[in-house]
């Protein structure tokens, strides 16, 4: 038996066979196209390659803005492949010659020239098969329905083995048939990792060998103790037996009860999930739950490699505040960091850059008003179907909500003379995960409904820590509970309402830190729901908080974590 | 119709960004222009076609245009590839 040891990206622990994901690897079936259907068949295709040029240059002026030439001209050349003339004639002559469908005969043309690229002599023009790759994903979209020409097809329950996961490629993965994933590149708290424990599939990374098990057979993918297992007895594999059913049942069923809405003492408390996707959504029972406490609405854009237009958005809105059947939804407005724009953008050039780090949150937003103005626009579309709340990510500035409200107004006014209705009874929120922002949190409230604490960056900008790296042990530093004590009375002073959205929240010991110092709303990931939901009703908050003067006194996030886990242990374990 | 022998002195041949120089000049253009390398001629308007090319460093290609504004569409393309495509 052999165990290759790993980190842990997303927990639970499977058994099955190996898919190896290669790129590119697709075929798209072709079918008849009569005569007299040709003409709509290839403008199927103009208008297509019309939309994803668009959406390229909406990138490359984005790019243009906040970086660059230089980095603008690295999406020329995907601009000039999209919409090449030789390329174009010859899926023309193709459909003709052969009377098959467009996305066959685009897939056909485009597969010639990577081969021709990859005969090449040299490495620097082999490696131009990964913008084909990407126009071809942008292109396909715009001409299929269906999400199923994006990555290879997978024919029985496998643990999935690639270099790396995208994003987009999680998203895109058949869910069903996923079992576990294994990769070389991947952090816990990238966006792949936030989705792979969102879907409840097991995944670890910093996997060196992944040419050694591309040729397993049957492996145990043990993420839970950060362990692969592979040539490995039946004896072995019998031990194994009663974990992985265990985790079966429990991938399987999404809540089992209902979420609990006070804590053992009686304490009313509030237990929200964050979400991406509508996918995401449509698969909660509203009944059991009590709302969204974090409607990523990026993940829009990195499902799309591109910001949906208002109606696209709309729609999303809308059927995520339809699903809630009332219960609030927070929608967070766009907020593009270095890894989600890279996300969304998924060019294989720009995400070897280190420039990005000036970009994100609701300062990105105000510098491009036109995106900003259209998500408000859809958002209030939306929001006669449900309970919707709006929050603003990455706040440094009072005054950046004081803007963002005036063009939430201009928005009302705009829809109120052309007679489309929109709720007048929208809550807004600020995000507070920035050290900047802490120093203005009075003059803050007095401008917002509610605070939501983004313990992921306030770690990042308090304590400094690479975003891929494991964040959970800064939770513990004193500096985190400090500011959250001070987030905590500042709103209590202003009378508005204050929530933890992090990761932070779904971690046991830190939970009952933040209970201590007086939170009582937290929003966790669907996957860590059910078990913070239980640890909510075991709670004691009247004793937990006894532990706030502690918390509050200690240097050392060891100190920290040592008083919480004990607690634990003494009651509620 | 006009051709011109152009040398190619970048650094890594006609790689991305020269290619897309390239095409971006060419395509500004009414006349038809091809470009020639070892035999294979291309469309030189075409960005797909000239990198399956993959013109390597120091080598010499043939530009070829026929149309209204053929001299004038030769000589700013051998000057742009004697400028290095304005990269280097």
């Amino acid at each position: 038996m052999k165990k290759i040891k790993g980190v842990k990206i997303s927990p639970g622990i499977v058994s099955g066979p190996i898919f190896y994901l290669e790129r590119g690897k697709i075929s798209v079936p072709g079918h008849f196209i009569g005569d007299e259907d040709f003409d709509s068949e290839f403008e199927r295709f103009n208008t297509a390659v019309q939309k994803s040029k668009d959406e390229l240059t909406q990138v490359r002026d984005l790019v243009l803005d906040h970086l660059d030439e230089e980095h603008a001209r690295i999406i020329d050349v995907q601009l000039l492949a999209i919409q090449d003339e030789d390329m174009i004639k010859a899926v023309r002559e193709l459909m003709l010659r052969e009377k098959k469908n467009v996305t066959w005969a685009y897939f056909e043309v485009m597969e010639n020239y990577e081969k021709l690229l990859l005969k090449t002599y040299s490495q620097f023009f082999k490696e131009r098969t990964s913008d084909l790759k990407d126009i071809k994903k942008r292109v396909i979209h715009h001409l299929s329905y269906k999400k199923d020409f994006l990555l290879p097809e997978i024919f029985e329950p496998s643990i999935i083995i690639a270099e790396k996961m995208s994003p987009s490629d999680l998203i895109h993965i058949d869910h069903k048939l996923t079992l576990g994933i294994i990769t070389r590149y991947g952090g816990v708290d990238s966006h792949a990792g936030i989705l792979a424990r969102a879907f409840r599939v097991p995944y670890i990374s910093n996997i060196d060998v992944i040419d050694e098990l591309v040729s397993c057979g049957e492996i145990i993918l043990d993420a839970d103790n950060e362990t692969i297992l592979l040539d490995f007895t039946d004896d072995v594999k019998d031990s194994y037996k009663s974990r992985i059913r265990d985790f079966r049942r429990h991938r399987e069923k999404i809540i089992s009860g209902k979420v609990a809405n006070s804590a053992k003492d009686g304490t009313p408390y509030h237990i929200y999930i964050n979400a991406g996707f509508v996918d995401e959504v449509k698969a909660m029972n509203p009944a059991l739950i009590q709302g969204i406490g974090l409607f990523r609405t990026e993940f829009l854009c990195i499902e799309r490699n591109a910001i949906p237009g208002e109606d696209d958005q709309f729609k999303a809105y809308k059927e995520v505040l339809e699903r809630m059947k009332g219960l609030p939804v927070v929608f967070r407005a766009y907020d593009f960091g270095r890894d989600k724009l890279l996300a969304m953008l998924d060019i294989e050039l720009l995400r070897a850059d280190n420039l990005f780090d000036e970009w994100g949150g609701i300062g990105f937003l105000l510098d491009n008003p036109a995106i900003l103005k259209t998500q408000l626009r859809a958002l209030l579309r939306a929001s006669v179907y449900g309970n919707t709340q709006i929050m603003l990510p990455l706040v440094m500035f009072a005054e950046e909500v004081v803007l963002t409200k005036n063009m939430l107004e201009a928005v009302k006014a705009e829809l109120k003379s052309s007679g489309i209705p929109f709720s007048d009874n929208i809550k807004l929120g600020a995000m507070i995960e920035t050290s900047s922002v802490l120093d203005e949190l009075d003059e803050l409230a007095k401008h917002v409904d509610f605070f939501s604490i983004g313990t992921n960056d306030l770690a990042l900008y308090l304590i400094g820590s690479g975003r891929t790296l494991d964040l959970t042990k800064n939770y513990y530093h004193p500096k985190i509970f400090q500011a959250i004590y001070k987030i905590v009375k500042a709103a209590k002073k202003a009378g508005i309402s204050v929530n933890v959205c992090g990761e932070m929240a779904s971690d046991p010991y830190a939970l009952i830190g933040l209970t201590a110092l007086g939170i009582r709303s937290i929003s966790v990931s669907s996957a860590a729901l059910s078990a913070v939901s239980k640890e909510v009703s075991k709670l004691d908050v009247q004793k937990c908080s006894e532990l706030a003067d502690t918390i509050l006194n200690m240097d050392s996030a060891q100190a920290i974590y040592s008083v919480l886990k004990n607690f634990y242990q003494d009651n509620l374990e | 119709m006009i051709t011109k022998n152009v040398k190619i002195i970048n650094k890594h041949g006609l790689h991305t960004r020269p290619a897309t120089a390239f095409v971006t000049l060419a395509s500004r253009f009414k006349s038809d222009i091809f470009l020639i390398y070892n035999g294979v001629r291309v469309n030189a308007k075409s960005i797909l076609g000239l990198l399956v090319l993959a013109v390597e460093p120091g080598s010499t290609v043939t530009v070829e245009a026929d149309g209204v504004d053929e001299v004038e569409a030769v000589e700013s393309l051998d000057k742009l590839a004697q400028n290095k495509f304005n990269l280097e």
